[in-house]
């Protein structure tokens, strides 16, 4: 299979209503632009744990990338291993596909994983190797899945690449099995990887309420799992962006229902919670549900007092992408900050909207990347606090800016309503620490008067 | 808030509550079809000789890769130089992952664009990409130079850099005398540091050529009086101030070509600039005048020193990252030799206070086995300061060991420096594997002490051996590079973070019989 072509995702539609804008936007040369497709295709599957992932490329694309993402694992660490070709001059003139094949020889019988993925990357897609042929002898010759994932960097961005990957899920992995009989069947979540443990917040919620989990996709997800992610009952899409095509693709195949939403912030957490309760169609569980949430907001209302007070009319821009982008601001409404900027550049249409219906008419939105334009609008607006992610952290720390990490490299959980209290208290800690006091005043010798009054 | 009132557990904590412990267990059940009883021997087996053996003979795939690839290195090059922005041709996944690469090492953003090729350019060549890049970058980014560096993509569709940057001249997109660099750096050959070399030549052949100025080399007079000085791939901003320290000790006029300490080591002033410190672009030319080259990284800048030698016709002093006491020596000699003048006494009372130092610790270090995980040339350092304090190199790996230096392969210079000393007589030098390999050998043939970059982490970590973090990348701890590991106060350095890990462990190893104060 060609690498799929971004146009043709472009005139695909997404989510219910189709979107106006093209989807995943083209980077501009010459500007600072993030991670590509491969990268986005391995943000959505390294987090199934137990499985082998396999680059099929020159060293550049593992070597400079393995293991520097925190999705968390509560078992097996085979996804950690950095797997690569490695692939060097003379397998550019002479191909490739040998190497591969015995690579994946070598995984299968040295570590046994349920399943290899393996990655097409720029220059394996450029020599034109059949990839697919490889893998699917390979699969007939070990006995397991091996499943190619054609997103090299060169397609486009990492959006894209998410969902070049929802893709090679849907074409090889969902529905080949079955779940044990007496598996409880309930709600895949769709586009959460757990990010510092996020994932496990969300299922223990999920669980008080007597929700089950039938598959994770992908975060601390095993490989079995999503092979009958068919029979959910429920698909909670929680990366809109990302893998919404994968849900509708599941309505339409499997007659599952879907919904958008998000964890961050109490109340889309507790609107999430009763979607699904909803959509399961069980009364029972809609009325735990109601309870649940019910004790939850009104023990982290109480939770949040100290914090309220220190954080009210605190100023915030946020820099980031996809759903985050206006579900955090939800989070931060709670907490009584105010976003005077956020970032859009990656957003949908839909997206867009989302913000628009949460924040006021003085936002300004950050179209564009580039490290001097969010600076320009945390100074124009007056910001206290930048929430953005790990390749603008220490921008910010140049400028003297406090500042939260929100992407893929952050440690801290936000999800659920515990989140939204390690929020808080981030938030407070960030802007209270002594440091800001410190770095903004000169030297003592630089400071006006009298020496004995400094 | 000054303290933590909230009691949120973190997921280390949470998980060691009895129902996760049991969920896990109940999860158990799709992740592998095999028994714990299964698990264990696999574990076991993983550990042994035999299995070692297979590891060894494994030809097609890396399994936890210690190299990055060419164009890394060619965007921390060209970040040594004043007002220079890389400039990556490719597509734009490769630069997202240099600048979180070098940014996450050291602590501080790196300014980089690429040309963001897609298909299309994958089908009609990466030209418009490149023109169009070169105009917004400069626009944006106000550089007073571009170095630019392919990666695979446009190497495989075979892009021709000089031409392009000659049609985005022609259609005034820059002027004519703007300058701009550039080195072809494919991921599929060499490494990081062999990427980090095309680009210093690159530059400093193409700043010396458009000046038009003849070399002179040691003609004295105005221009001739300096040394260049060459660090390499230099993951610490330290061991430059460490280098401008020890030639302000011997009050020499001096040229570091490439120093991007500045740009990864500036101050909070509350203004963020995208350039900082830098070579001065006009020195470069001048350099061709110089008393002569030291290079700190023979086997890294192996084109540069040919190029330096060559068309500059210079005197050329190459050795490998002067760690320990004798590698340090050895610096100061070439110093000496290059400029003609004696080693300072400062440098002389410093080297005896740091023998000192290593004399109060050596019942510590004496017969500790190491397994060294590096490149070349930090690890003909690391060896050299290993063997003169008495501890013994055992394994030792070098991914990108694969490079030679007039003729010497890295590999058959470490073994003949290990086999200059007793010390040495038990290790084996490993080019061309990986740290899964490492792992076989520490499970198989434990010793005291891993020191790598934090890659290593997960194979020390499984073979319960601690790990010093020395070397390229340092992810996971804060301000490592900012601690000189050159010269005789990167002696001193390496030396407390080696015995005092080592102190740790037994300490950490103590329950009581040998639990003492004093040490
Ligand atoms: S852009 Fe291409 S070569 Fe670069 S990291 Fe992504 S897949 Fe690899």
């Amino acid at each position: 299979m060609d690498p799929v072509r971004q146009d043709e995702f472009d005139s695909e539609a997404c989510g219910s209503i189709a979107p106006k804008a093209k989807p995943c936007p083209r980077p501009k040369p010459g500007e600072a632009a993030g991670g590509c497709s491969f990268d986005g295709a391995q943000i959505t599957l390294l987090p199934i744990m137990d499985a082998a992932h396999l680059v099929h490329g020159p060293i550049a694309c593992a070597g400079n990338s393995w293991e520097s993402r925190g999705t968390l694992s509560s078992g097996p660490s085979l996804s950690q291993y950095g797997f690569a070709t490695d692939l060097t001059d003379s397998d550019i003139i002479f191909g490739g596909e040998k190497k591969l094949k015995e690579s994946i020889d070598y995984i299968a019988g040295r570590f046994a994983p349920p399943a290899i993925f393996v990655y097409s990357t720029c220059v394996t897609a450029l020599t034109g190797e059949d990839m697919d042929a490889v893998c699917k002898t390979a699969a007939e010759r070990i006995g397991i899945p091996v499943i190619p994932v054609n997103s090299p960097g060169f397609v486009g961005s990492k959006n894209l690449g998410n969902r070049l990957a929802g893709d090679a899920l849907l074409q090889y992995v969902i529905g080949t099995g079955e779940p044990e009989p007496g598996t409880p069947l309930g709600v895949n979540l769709i586009g959460e990887y757990n990010i510092a443990g996020e994932m496990w917040d969300i299922e223990k919620l999920m669980n008080s309420a007597g929700i089950s989990v039938t598959s994770r996709i992908t975060g601390d997800a095993r490989y079995k799992e999503i092979t009958w992610a068919h029979r959910a009952k429920v698909n909670m899409v929680v990366c809109s962006r990302a893998l919404l095509g994968l849900a509708r693709e599941m309505e339409s195949r499997y007659g599952i229902p879907y919904f958008e939403g998000s964890f961050y912030g109490a109340k889309e957490t507790t609107y999430s919670l009763r979607q699904m309760a909803y959509l399961m169609n069980d009364r029972e569980m809609e009325r735990r549900v109601d309870r649940l949430t019910e004790r939850e907001e009104a023990r982290l209302s109480q939770d949040l007092r100290p914090y309220r007070k220190l954080l009210k009319g605190k100023r915030a821009v946020l820099y980031t992408g996809g759903v985050k982008s206006w579900s955090v601001i939800s989070a931060l409404k709670e907490l009584g900050v105010q976003v005077v900027g956020v970032g859009t550049n990656k957003s949908t249409e839909d997206d867009v909207r989302r913000i628009a219906d949460r924040v006021g008419d003085d936002t300004e939105y950050i179209p564009e990347g580039g490290a001097s334009r969010i600076l320009k609008t945390v100074k124009e607006r007056k910001a206290d606090i930048m929430i953005a992610g790990g390749r603008n952290m220490y921008v910010a720390m140049k400028e003297q800016i406090p500042f939260i990490d929100i992407n893929q490299e952050r440690h801290k959980a936000y999800a659920g309503y515990e989140g939204v209290l390690r929020l808080a208290k981030e938030l407070t800690y960030s802007l209270a620490n002594p440091v800001w006091k410190l770095a903004a005043s000169p030297a003592p010798w630089d400071r006006e008067g009298p020496a004995y009054e400094r | 808030m000054s303290k933590d009132e909230l009691n949120i557990k973190d997921n280390t904590s949470l998980f060691k509550e009895e129902r996760y412990v049991q969920q896990r267990e109940n999860k158990k059940q799709f992740e592998a079809p095999c028994s714990e009883q299964e698990t264990a021997e696999a574990l076991a087996y993983s550990k042994s000789a035999e299995y070692m053996e297979k590891n060894f003979n494994r030809q097609n795939v890396v399994i936890n890769p210690h190299k990055a690839c060419q164009p890394l290195g060619s965007v921390m090059a060209a970040l040594g130089f004043e007002k220079t922005l890389p400039f990556v041709h490719g597509s734009q996944g490769c630069n997202a992952y240099f600048r979180s690469h070098l940014s996450r090492h050291f602590k501080e953003p790196t300014p980089s664009v690429s040309t963001s090729m897609t298909e299309d350019a994958a089908v009609f060549g990466g030209m418009n990409n490149l023109i169009d890049g070169l105009e917004n970058s400069v626009a944006l980014y106000k550089p007073e130079m571009v170095a630019i560096c392919t990666t695979c993509m446009a190497e495989v569709i075979g892009d021709d850099l000089n031409s392009f940057i000659g049609n985005a001249r022609i259609k005034g997109v820059i002027s004519e005398e703007y300058p701009v660099a550039y080195c072809n750096t494919p991921s599929f050959v060499g490494s990081h540091i062999t990427g980090y070399d095309a680009m210093i030549k690159g530059i400093i052949s193409y700043l010396y050529t458009r000046s038009g100025i003849e070399s002179k080399p040691g003609s004295g007079a105005e221009s001739g009086e300096k040394l260049n000085v060459l660090l390499g791939f230099e993951p610490y901003t330290g061991n430059f101030a460490e280098m401008r320290k020890i030639l302000g000790a011997f009050d020499t006029q001096y040229t570091l070509l490439g120093d991007h300490s500045g740009n990864y080591d500036s101050p909070a002033t509350g203004e963020y600039e995208y350039y900082y410190g830098g070579t001065k672009l006009e020195d470069v030319p001048q350099a061709a005048n110089a008393l002569g080259t030291l290079s700190l990284q023979k086997y890294t800048l192996k084109k540069t020193q040919e190029y330096i030698s060559g068309t500059w016709n210079q005197q050329i002093t190459a050795l490998s990252t002067p760690l320990g006491i004798k590698g340090t020596d050895k610096l100061l000699e070439a110093v000496s030799e290059l400029t003609g003048l004696p080693v300072p006494a400062s440098l002389s009372e410093e080297r005896g206070r740091v023998v000192d130092a290593l004399m109060d610790s050596h019942p510590y270090l004496h017969g500790k086995r190491v397994a060294l995980v590096g490149d070349p040339d930090l690890l003909i350092g690391l060896i050299g300061f290993c063997l003169e304090t008495g501890m013994e190199p055992v394994h030792i790996i070098c991914s990108n060991g694969d490079v030679d230096y007039n003729e010497v392969k890295f590999k058959d210079e470490a073994e003949a420096l290990l086999a200059s000393s007793p010390y040495g007589s038990e290790a084996a030098v490993h080019v061309g594997k990986d740290l899964w390999h490492m792992r076989s050998l520490l499970l198989n043939d434990s010793v005291d002490l891993a020191i790598g970059s934090s890659h290593l982490k997960f194979a020390a970590k499984d073979a319960e051996v601690p790990l010093v973090r020395i070397g390229f990348p340092i992810f996971d701890r804060h301000h490592m590079h900012r601690y000189p590991i050159i010269g005789y106060q990167g002696t001193l350095n390496l030396l407390s973070l080696i015995v005092n890990t080592i102190l740790q462990q037994l300490d950490d190893n103590n329950s009581g019989f040998n639990f003492e104060l004093v040490r």
